[in-house]
């Protein structure tokens, strides 16, 4: 399945692109999961629990950033497999500054199999989508969280 | 197409209901349309499930006032059949029968419906038409949601953990007013693929109220409010059914690209407005 | 004394209720998984969530530990047993070795790698879980045009352009027909991937009985027979040690026309643990192992005169096997091959298929098998044909039929139609709708903007498989009949019906022939053990083939009854009629139930007869027959939604001599039904990495019954010289003359904006985006 659209965080462009080569900040905004730990250089192992729809799976997986141009794109790869299916998904981002912060335009695929694949079909389009607005949802919190002055 | 082993309580009392999903881990049990297959096919692996259909005073349909409180456990052919909804709240009556198939409207619930909140279920495009609410309980208390505030996401609501449904309240319909849902089933499942559940109040030819509730096109059923302004505004149906989904991502599966799946919830809603406008009087 | 002779009203001919309805509809009927043993055990099949993968490991601890799990049976304990077997040879056929569970290499989502064993079916189903496999994910191919592409993944790592074989047949002279044609049409033509879904899944049951070494197999079968004779050759045991019982079978359509991996499984489970074992699919299961149908891309191109003479037809055949061969796998598309020319005089033909692999569960026989393809091709071609010459589509119909006078017709394929008059039904089709005033209708519906649609199929069958030269497996039929000693009749038949009805037909049939009550005759079928040897029912051959096996065993058992008769006259000239034995010149009588008594009781015998009266015959049918119809369908296309909705259906069929009229409608209904699913609402589809996207019934689409337009079934009938009965076969024929008759209808509503073909199934975004590009 092919994926494409776009998010404007309200950051300057530097500050989205660290922001999101940061292991720490992309455990805390991916839906579901619960941290990553380094396997590699820019490869970390995840354990992600989701809960949708009554739909409850925990699923081991890996995140890989690659194909680094700092500050205007890289390549995410994730990959997960749990009881209920495995997915991958394969996507580049392209980081550009707009009014008011930084557009990040996503593109790639995703495969999913198992169970989720044969009997999700009309959800997966949906669901894909609303797990990534919920990760730059999230993104953008946690970045105005970090810039608000301690009390 | 067996389930995990789990646990399965049936509360005699609403308290006992309650104190038992307290903790948020236990999975609510209504008519078990979408929870059941699930569980079947695996994806839904529940440890505890807690059945509702033994508690008392959560099945059955009442008026209160100017609005008709429907039981969480009222199953769909009860909806679609009841005098009183027939006669009060017509649109909902009329979303009902469209639900599924027979055996699923003779089993599937409201509460269950709305709290699991499938993005294609029939009923939330009417009740935010109908400006319902839906009624929440926990140990803790009650709690009263706009149907407009409590479709949140593809099947995330606002229910928090440990509270259930209680009753879904909808405002009566006004005897004037025009209503129609129209939709296009999925050939397999029967979901919508859109779904337009429409209101409309005139006064001399001119629309003085419109609600317009869309199910199936995106994550969650929405209030085309850009729309509905529209026809209040004197706008043709046409003009104002192009206005639907305006601002909302549209879905897309096999059956139905996003392109399609939009032209097809503007195309239902002008239907749909034209025939409630038909119905108005 | 004096006798009136009238002549008892026939039950042939009638509309009687089917007798094998009551216990269908209340429930009381025994399938596969109402069979229960003391003692036993329940399978849960792991199956591969890949479409192609290494097995780099397997660990099945955990399931083993899991209280109340019997046993674990992998790819190593089953390496040395048979394999599937693939009953069909072509010249240069590879076929890979299909082993009962996987060895080191799944090849298609579903592919079964371990059985698990446990005391019921909850716990065999967790511990399934438990089995540890780990794969190496391969690339996979499961588009059969994508296979054939340079660099496209190797199902099978020996085979590397996945080229199972490929068959050249023609007929004719073709060259010369293009060269002399006028014009020459082209179109490339789908017939997409579809699924059976039979409504009972598969199933089955193994009994070993260790003293006995006899192993009984329940299983939801159409071929209890050739199916024990592949079975005890996978397991290497003596057949008639082995018993294969087809209790109820709840529909098949051909996907039972098998012989599965499960089956065997069971079968050496049960002997291995020396319990009874039960394993029954899940819908998944079914949707995923279970043989599916269809899957060809073709690409034709038919020459013509301009006066509309067909000329020549040519055909490239691109099959979507699937990984493996089941049972008759790679010669489904033949049957396409030869019915390629339909009605038509086609004097020159030239087919090539090629039989691809692809990482998905085999394609077989499904309703119509070959046929519905065949047919969507030549009249899909013939429309496009019309439209190239701007001829009405009946009329270029009309001008290229095979005449009566021209019966038997030989084709530019090899095959001897039996009979017809092709004209007829489809003048009846077309005096039903008011042809003339409905193009009227239409042209004004264009005017006001309306895309109304009128198409039609004139469709030609190839039923009653058939002579035995022509099949892998033999092609005749046996049946035995008994009369009891108090007169009631038994009949043992070797085809195996599962909702063809031949409990009734076949007790009309017999209730004619004998002049005994229709409540007298039992039919039994489907049980090794109790009847000789047959064949199965499939390719609408039950009644045409088996029944006239039946036909033929009662004339020999009323000889043997008249024998009898006449000694106990003392007579030499008896008549038997009405269930009276009777000697016209003396007026005496005796009546058949004092005849059987008599045959049993043994002291009243006629010289040289032996006691009892039984007859078995076994007919080898000299030739196929050919029914063939005319379906017309009425559509209008909503503009802007792109969903078509049939205003009309009119079925006309010519089955040849017609049994059960309520049967046969049924069948008509039933086989148009599956039509419209795959005009309308089917398709099987796998992404490329042979994942099963409509994996379930929530996103594959079968026809309900609220779908279902009003059928106008009517018949024209043309006996069959092929058997007695002179029947040609009804069960798919709704099938074949659907889905053309659809499509060209919904052609023609969109002809006006240019379009000229569009492949199955019509969703209605398909036809929506047309209307867009035709208006743009």
């Amino acid at each position: 399945m092919k994926i494409a659209g776009s998010y404007t965080l309200p950051l300057p462009q530097e500050r989205a692109y660290y922001l999101l080569q940061d292991p720490a900040m992309l455990a805390k905004c991916m839906p579901g999961c619960e941290g990553l730990e380094p396997i590699g250089e820019n490869e970390y192992r995840m354990k992600m629990k989701m809960a949708l729809a009554g739909m409850s799976g925990l699923f081991d997986g890996k995140v890989r950033t690659t194909e680094q141009n700092p500050l205007s794109s890289f390549k995410l790869i994730v990959e997960g497999s749990g009881k209920i299916g495995f997915m991958k998904g394969e996507g580049t981002l392209v980081l550009a500054p707009v009014d008011g912060g930084t557009s990040v335009a996503y593109g790639g695929d995703v495969q999913v199999g198992g169970t989720i694949a044969a009997v999700g079909q009309r959800l997966i389009d949906g669901t894909t989508k609303m797990l990534i607005k919920r990760f730059f949802d999230k993104l953008a919190q946690e970045a105005a969280a970090q810039t608000e002055p301690r009390p | 197409m067996i389930p995990q082993t789990f646990e399965y309580t049936s509360p005699a009392t609403l308290q006992e209901a309650l104190q038992l999903i307290a903790g948020g881990e236990r999975k609510i049990l209504a008519g078990g349309m979408s929870l059941i297959p699930m569980m079947k096919l695996r994806l839904a692996l529940p440890e505890h499930v807690v059945d509702l259909s033994r508690v008392p005073g959560l099945n059955g349909i009442s008026e209160a006032g100017s609005s008709v409180k429907i039981g969480a456990m009222t199953t769909h052919h009860g909806v679609e059949s009841s005098p009183l909804i027939r006669a009060k709240c017509p649109l909902l009556a009329e979303a009902a029968s469209q639900i599924g198939d027979i055996q699923v409207r003779n089993m599937g619930t409201i509460g269950g419906s709305v709290a699991h909140a499938d993005p294609a279920a029939d009923y939330p495009a009417a009740l935010v038409a109908l400006e319902a609410r839906v009624h929440l309980v926990s140990a803790g208390g009650e709690r009263t949601v706009a149907a407009s505030d409590f479709f949140l996401e593809a099947f995330t609501t606002a229910i928090e953990p440990g509270e259930i449904v209680l009753d879904v309240e909808v405002p009566v319909e006004d005897k004037s007013e025009g209503y129609r849902y129209e939709k296009v089933p999925h050939p397999a499942s029967g979901f919508a693929v859109v779904g337009v559940a429409v209101r409309v109040k005139k006064t001399g030819g001119k629309v003085t109220m419109a609600r317009i509730g869309v199910t199936g096109m995106s994550s969650r059923a929405f209030r085309a409010r850009a729309a509905e302004a529209l026809l209040e505004s004197g706008a043709d149906v046409a003009k104002a059914a192009a206005a639907v989904g305006e601002g909302e991502e549209a879905n897309a599966d096999l059956y139905a690209s996003s392109a399609y799946r939009r032209h097809l919830a503007q195309v239902y809603a002008a239907r749909a407005i034209a025939a409630a406008l038909s119905r108005a009087s | 004394m004096a006798t009136t002779i009238t002549k008892p009203e026939t039950l042939v001919g009638k509309r009687i209720r089917r007798r094998e309805d009551p216990r269908l509809i209340t429930g009381t009927a025994t399938y596969v998984d109402d069979v229960k043993i003391p003692g036993m055990q329940y399978a849960c099949i792991v199956r591969s969530p890949h479409a192609a993968a290494k097995i780099k490991g397997l660990n099945a601890k955990a399931a083993l530990d899991h209280p109340g799990v019997a046993a674990v049976f992998t790819g190593a304990d089953i390496k040395d047993l048979g394999p599937v077997p693939c009953g069909a040879s072509l010249p240069g056929l590879r076929v890979p070795h299909h082993h009962l569970l996987a060895q080191d290499r799944v090849y298609f989502l579903g592919h079964p790698v371990a059985v698990v064993v446990a005391t019921d079916r909850y716990i065999a189903r967790d511990a399934a879980d438990l089995v540890e496999v780990d794969y190496e994910p391969l690339d996979a191919v499961a588009d059969p045009e994508k296979a054939l592409a340079p660099g496209a993944p190797a199902v099978h790592p020996e085979w590397p352009d996945n080229i199972a074989f490929t068959y050249h047949q023609d007929g004719g002279d073709i060259a010369q027909a293009f060269r002399e044609a006028d014009v020459v049409v082209k179109q490339r033509i789908t017939s997409q991937r579809l699924i059976p879904t039979a409504m009972e899944t598969r199933g089955v049951v193994a009994d070993w009985h260790s003293g006995d070494r006899a192993l009984t197999l329940y299983t939801s079968t159409q071929i209890p027979h050739l199916l024990r004779t592949l079975v005890a050759g996978i397991l290497g045991m003596r057949e008639n040690h082995l018993r294969v019982i087809a209790p109820e079978v709840g529909g098949a359509f051909g996907s039972k026309l098998n012989v599965y991996a499960e089956e065997a499984l069971m079968a050496h489970i049960s002997m291995r643990l020396n319990k009874p074992v039960k394993w029954i699919e899940s819908r998944r299961e079914n949707f995923l192992c279970t043989i599916h149908g269809r899957g060809h891309v073709d690409y034709y191109e038919l020459a013509a005169k301009r006066d509309g003479t067909m000329l020549g037809l040519k055909l490239k055949l691109i099959q979507d096997l699937g990984a493996y061969h089941q049972l008759l796998t790679p010669a489904i598309p033949t049957l396409s091959v030869i019915m390629m020319p339909g009605l038509y005089k086609c004097k020159s033909i030239s087919a090539d298929i090629v039989g691809v692999f692809t990482n998905a569960v085999p394609t077989d026989a499904y309703r119509g098998a070959g046929r519905p393809e065949a047919t969507h091709g030549i009249e899909r071609m013939v429309d496009i044909l019309a439209a190239e010459l701007k001829m009405d589509p009946a009329e270029l119909r009309l001008k290229n039929f095979v005449q009566p006078a021209e019966f038997p017709y030989a084709t530019a394929t090899g095959l001897t139609y039996d009979s017809g008059n092709y004209a007829a039904p489809l003048q009846k089709a077309l005096d039903q709708v008011e042809y003339r005033k409905l193009r009227q209708e239409q042209s004004n519906a264009r005017a006001q903007g309306k895309l109304m649609g009128i198409g039609m199929s004139t469709y030609g069958e190839l039923c009653a498989a058939g002579p035995s030269p022509a099949l892998p497996v033999g092609g005749w039929e046996g049946a035995t009949v008994k009369v009891e000693p108090t007169g009631k009749v038994t009949v043992l038949t070797g085809i195996s019906p599962h909702g063809q009805g031949e409990e009734t037909s076949f007790a009309q049939i017999v209730g004619d022939e004998l002049g005994v009550d229709i409540d007298d005759v039992v039919v039994l079928h489907g049980d090794t053990t109790l009847v000789q040897y047959g064949i199965g029912t499939f390719g609408s051959r039950g009644l045409s083939v088996g029944g006239t096996a039946l036909y033929f065993a009662l004339q020999e058992l009323k000889a043997k009854v008249k024998k009898f008769g006449a000694h106990m006259l003392a007579s030499n000239d008896v008549t038997l009629s009405g269930g009276t034995c009777r000697d016209e010149r003396s007026g005496k009588s005796v009546s058949f139930a004092e005849i059987a008594t008599a045959a049993y009781r043994g002291i009243q015998l006629p010289p040289n007869t032996q006691p009892g009266l039984v007859a078995t015959y076994f007919w080898e049918p000299p030739n196929f027959t050919f029914p063939f119809g005319a379906h017309m369908v009425v559509t209008e296309v909503d503009r802007e939604t792109g969903a078509i909705d049939i205003r009309r259906y009119i079925a006309v069929d010519d089955c040849g001599n017609i049994i059960n009229p309520l049967i046969v409608d049924g069948q008509v209904h039933g086989g148009v039904a599956q039509g419209l699913g795959q005009a309308l609402w089917e398709e099987a589809v796998y992404d490329d990495n042979g994942q099963l996207l409509t994996g379930e019934l929530t996103d594959y689409a079968i026809p309900k019954a609220h779908f279902m337009p009003f059928i106008e079934s009517s018949h024209t009938t043309t006996p069959s010289p092929v058997n007695p009965l002179g029947v040609k076969g009804i069960g798919e024929a709704g099938t074949i003359g659907c889905s053309p008759a659809v499509v060209n209808s919904v052609v023609d509503a969109l002809s006006t904006l240019g379009v000229r073909h569009i492949d199955m199934p019509l969703t209605p975004e398909k036809i929506w985006k047309l209307i867009q590009g035709g208006q743009a």
